[in-house]
């Protein structure tokens, strides 16, 4: 849960940078054995993150109605509804 | 024409010089905005450029030097409607006066180009445009929202791209007025609204499509700006056509050309960034292969070498130590064999020396008995007739004792 909160925090940019560098880490072939093995293992399931990350999100294409000064709901959005552009307060 | 006096006969270029100082002294005639239509606009070579101005009524002749019209917009031609600003002159070589022209504005958008530059000039000078403060927009947006008109073209390609570079994301179109004198109100309120009540947006698309200076000018609007300013989503500015700029362009935190720019500018496209990923993978598995391998063949050698450290070479080389020491052994009792051969030798030679032979080859005999073989070394030892053998150097002699005779000293 704790691991879960922190994956949240780190952006995806960040999880891509180390990914890359972990590529390059064990592209140079200094490491030991076990520093290997777990580089392999830490960069395997950052590439697992980036890729819920890229899946998390559900396409929704919401209108949002905004009905007073904290009032609003959301309406799924059809580009062929042809609606009226106005829309006041 | 009788009463002049010679005093107040001028020359022509005192006249001249008189009148361009009148102008000149006039501030009525210095740096002032005119009204007209460009005609016989020429740009010489030299880079200046001529024309006249003129209303329905009356005309006046216009030079813009090259120093000052580098900075226009647009290229002048005839029949534009324009406000010039400059002094008014003269041409003392000829005896004309005419407009020093400074800048020139197309006369349409002329009041709205100076509340352009100046409200630039203003929210410049506040900081609102500066590069430090524009906030950066995530890689992988989830949530975005779009202000924009729901029935423009705009929208449309917002969407259409958006979802053809990342098939799931999330947007959120909020439907505003676009133009009109109170489309830039409507739209700061949306933003301060979304900055209200959806805080986890990404970042918010304000535009809409091309149109006319006037169409636009909700972009303009200084509420707008400092809706932008204010808000803690970052906004991207998605105004009109490439080469039109709003204010809003120059506070938003990112500038795109057109709405359908701000798609493919700020939306990622999901299959690259799949496989960047993808790539990123093989390669950790091809890396950590090669690692093994290489690890692996680094303990092949080691086990070489192990094998050549090990036991068993110890060993046959205690055996070929032992060998080299027989064979030291070996030489060194031959060698004592010898020294012993030697002196063995040496003292055979002394033993012959000594031998009772060596003195019996001198002369000497020895006298046995026969029976028993007994030296005979004193009288006693014999008897008149016993046998005895008397042995020489090649032989013996047998004899009978006579007689036995005693020596007397």
């Amino acid at each position: 849960m704790k691991n879960k909160k922190k994956a949240e925090d780190i952006s995806f940019e960040d999880y891509l940078r180390k990914l890359e560098k972990i590529v390059h880490r064990l592209e140079e072939g200094e490491l030991t054995l076990e520093e290997s093995v777990q580089a392999y293992e830490e960069g395997m399931s950052i590439s697992k993150i980036c890729l819920e990350k890229l899946n998390k999100t559900k396409k929704k294409i919401e209108k949002l109605v905004i009905e007073g000064e904290d009032k609003y709901s959301t309406k799924p959005f059809s580009e062929k509804e042809g609606e009226d552009a106005i829309h006041d307060f | 024409m009788n009463n002049y006096t010679e005093s107040k006969i001028y020359t022509v270029s005192k006249l001249n010089k008189y009148i361009k100082k009148l102008f000149e002294n006039d501030y009525n005639l210095q740096d002032v905005w005119i009204l007209g239509e460009l005609s016989n606009f020429k740009l010489h070579s030299s880079g200046h450029m001529y024309f006249v101005l003129k209303d329905k009524e009356s005309q006046i002749r216009c030079v813009m030097f090259r120093g000052n019209n580098s900075t226009l917009r647009f290229m002048p031609g005839d029949g534009m409607k324009v406000k010039v600003r400059g002094d008014v002159g003269v041409y003392e070589k000829r005896g004309e006066y005419q407009l020093y022209v400074k800048e020139i504005v197309e006369a349409g958008k002329g009041e709205l180009y100076l509340a352009f530059e100046k409200l630039k000039e203003k929210l410049k000078d506040e900081g609102l445009f500066s590069e430090e403060i524009k906030k950066k927009l995530p890689l992988i947006p989830q949530n975005i929202a779009v202000i924009t008109s729901s029935t423009g073209a705009a929208i449309r390609d917002i969407i259409t791209i958006s979802l053809r570079r990342f098939p799931n994301l999330s947007i959120l179109v909020v439907p505003s007025l676009v133009q009109g004198t109170s489309a830039a109100k409507e739209i700061a309120k949306k933003i301060d609204f979304l900055n209200c009540h959806f805080k986890g947006l990404d970042f918010i698309i304000v535009g809409r499509g091309g149109g006319s200076l006037e169409e636009l000018w909700a972009f303009n609007e200084e509420i707008l700006a400092r809706s932008i300013y204010n808000s803690k989503i970052p906004i991207v500015s998605a105004v009109g056509h490439e080469t039109d700029f709003t204010i809003s362009d120059f506070v938003a935190d990112l500038r795109v050309p057109t709405p359908s720019a701000a798609a493919e500018m700020t939306i990622p496209d999901k299959n690259n960034l799949l496989d960047n990923i993808n790539v990123s993978k093989s390669k950790i598995s091809r890396a950590i292969k090669r690692n093994i391998e290489l690890k692996t063949e680094n303990i092949n050698s080691l086990c070489a070498n192990l094998k050549y450290q090990g036991p068993e070479n110890k060993i046959n080389q205690y055996f070929q130590y032992i060998d080299e020491f027989i064979a030291r052994l070996n030489s060194r009792i031959r060698h004592q064999v010898e020294l012993y051969e030697e002196r063995v030798k040496k003292d055979a030679q002394r033993l012959d020396s000594l031998s009772p032979w060596a003195v019996i080859e001198r002369g000497y005999s020895i006298c046995r008995k026969v029976s028993g073989k007994e030296i005979v070394k004193r009288l006693e030892q014999i008897k008149v007739g016993e046998n005895i053998e008397v042995i020489i150097s090649d032989g013996k002699i047998l004899s009978k004792v006579e007689k036995k005779e005693a020596v007397s000293n």
